[in-house]
């Protein structure tokens, strides 16, 4: 009796596994994983928001869509001083933005330049690559528990130190030049320039980008931005080049 | 007694085997193994590659290469050209147009005994195999190179571009950085990089032409062999003009012998320039700043980083004020 009782149990509890396991679909939210379980942020992303030609909210122009701002809670908070110059280069763009010279675009911008990248992560690696189609640029996230070097060091794009934060890649970025923009619209920084990353997984292919911006010899405080970063799933898609240095001379080559 | 103990281990049993089998259906698929990659520093060979603190030299070394976890052999860190030069494709020592002396045809002073074998392995005479028209074409890049008056005459990498994926490594070290499916060359020089997927997927279609190409490979043992395809060779080969045309096939071999050297070898496929295929060959060797840093036990914290060197940014990108006001030369044989 005990036995049949037994039997019955393990044959309802087998059927019960069976039902879970055949039944229910894969659960599409499942986040792709490193082997250390962190959210597996491989992959080739793009940005679809027109943040690149001007962060804030602003209307349409030839050659310029109109767009919804990606600053948190407001516009960008100047100083009274660097109101008037974002104003001076607005009215200069065309000249002064550093992406007219193909220059390397800094951080956060490299980010929604519109251009693709791709995110190379390997737990037990030291660093996070991600290696940009936007004239070659490279950056590496260092994850060892390293701290910036000794500064101030006037990089393009900066020095970057990252950890987790539980599902969150957080990425520290100090060491900047004042020489980049923040988009085409004039928006700019000093050197003291410093840019709090989070990079998050909200499924397999999105993730919510956010950027705290602080420079306190620009800013009247430190400010943010957020926008979403979609994963290129095209078959057999790679990022290529965009090597605008050459465009003026590359017919004189080979 | 005996009946009620019984009962009650039988109970026991089935509450048991029914936990155990409602605990096997309901857990989640088992995720990889949580064990930390091997990498350098963890218990892999202190010979191996980057930034993690070597292990002490009384340690016994693990046998060379340590593997990755999606079977790669680890030859991870910076590795540069045993003999560094781009002036002359053949011999590195020299300068440009392999003349003796750096200041070209005027400052030289008599054929030198050569100190390397030709970098160019398997021609008769350790000459690049051109064309007649090509070799033409190549002598009046070279000849204007000294006093270039129009902007073709300008060496690419004088305006940091990206020198293609052969070149490209005679200019400054390189990290090899792998990941899952993937070796990275993040070139040091004008931070170009190479990205060489291994999973056999096809090339991109023909109609595309990239400034470092574009690569396949997979690993053989301890060599990579990376098929290159796609290239604009707009990046030329040497300071001396050499060349190849865009339909140039690339495959490429690094054969890593130890921890600190390796073999480069890249083979030219171009009909519509060359009488035949030809191959480029030159030694690799681990980093100096790498050894120094400790990754083959001699010392330092094994932290190297490789920084930002924003070449095109820093130079003065006004092409014309990099020309001669010589006389403009009168046309050459144009490419084909």
């Amino acid at each position: 009796m005990i036995r049949k009782i037994a039997i019955v149990m393990l044959i309802a509890a087998a059927g019960f596994s069976l039902e879970v396991a055949g039944s229910s679909p894969p659960d599409a939210t499942q986040l792709p994983r490193a082997r250390d379980g962190k959210p597996n942020l491989s992959g080739i992303w793009q940005v679809l928001s027109p943040a690149n030609f001007d962060l804030e909210d602003h209307s349409a122009q030839a050659g310029v869509p109109a767009g919804q701002g990606v600053v948190v809670d407001g516009d960008i908070p100047y100083q009274d001083w660097a109101l008037k110059q974002k104003e001076k280069n607005y009215a200069n763009r065309r000249t002064l933005d550093p992406e007219s010279k193909c220059y390397l675009l800094g951080v956060p911008r490299i980010t929604y330049a519109g251009h693709p990248f791709q995110v190379f992560q390997g737990s037990g690696a030291d660093k996070i690559t991600i290696l940009y189609e936007y004239a070659h640029a490279s950056r590496f996230i260092y994850m060892n528990g390293t701290d910036h070097p000794a500064g101030h060091i006037d990089w393009w794009m900066g020095d970057s130190r990252g950890h987790w934060q539980g599902e969150t890649l957080v990425v520290d970025d100090t060491d900047f030049n004042d020489r980049t923009w923040f988009d085409r619209a004039g928006d700019f920084h000093s050197d003291q320039l410093h840019v709090v990353e989070h990079y998050t997984l909200t499924d397999p292919d999105h993730i919510d980008y956010s950027a705290t911006i602080e420079d306190p010899k620009v800013f009247t405080k430190p400010w943010s931005i957020d926008l979403v970063l979609y994963r290129r799933k095209e078959k057999n898609v790679q990022i290529l080049d965009y090597e605008c240095p050459s465009f003026d001379i590359e017919k004189y080559y080979p | 007694m005996k009946m009620k103990a019984e009962r009650l281990r039988n109970f026991k049993s089935i509450v048991l085997a029914t936990t155990l089998a409602l605990l096997i259906s309901l857990s989640p698929t088992p995720v990889l193994s949580q064990n930390p990659d091997s990498v350098a520093g963890k218990g892999v060979p202190e010979q191996s590659a980057s930034g993690k603190n070597a292990l002490p030299k009384t340690h016994a070394a693990a046998p060379w290469p340590a593997h990755l976890p999606d079977g790669q052999p680890d030859m991870q860190g910076v590795w540069i050209t045993a003999e560094y030069g781009m002036s002359c494709l053949k011999d590195p020592s020299r300068g440009v147009g392999c003349f003796t002396d750096h200041d070209g045809p005027n400052g030289d002073n008599g054929q030198l005994p050569r100190k390397f074998a030709s970098r160019i392995i398997d021609t008769t005479d350790g000459e690049i195999p051109y064309q007649p028209w090509a070799k033409a074409r190549q002598q009046y890049l070279l000849v204007n190179y000294f006093a270039p008056s129009m902007p073709e005459f300008l060496d690419p990498q004088q305006l940091c571009l990206p020198l293609g994926p052969v070149r490209q490594f005679t200019w400054h070290d390189v990290q090899i950085i792998q990941y899952d499916g993937y070796v990275i060359f993040a070139h040091e020089g004008g931070h170009v990089y190479q990205i060489i997927p291994l999973d056999g997927h096809p090339h991109v279609g023909p109609k595309i032409k990239l400034w470092m190409g574009d690569s396949r490979g997979h690993w053989e043992d301890n060599t990579l062999v990376i098929d290159v395809t796609n290239n604009n060779s707009k990046g030329r080969l040497s300071r001396a003009g050499d060349f190849a045309s865009d339909k140039v096939h690339n495959v490429v071999r690094i054969k890593f012998i130890d921890a600190h050297h390796a073999r480069y070898e890249a083979v030219f496929d171009d009909p519509s320039v060359y009488t035949k295929p030809w191959t480029f060959g030159f030694d690799l060797k681990r980093g100096i700043m790498e050894q120094t840093s400790g990754t083959d036990g001699s010392g330092g914290d094994g932290n190297y980083e490789q920084w930002e060197e924003a070449c095109y940014e820093g130079m003065n990108n006004d092409v014309d004020r990099s020309l001669t006001t010589a006389a403009t030369v009168s046309a050459g044989p144009a490419q084909k």
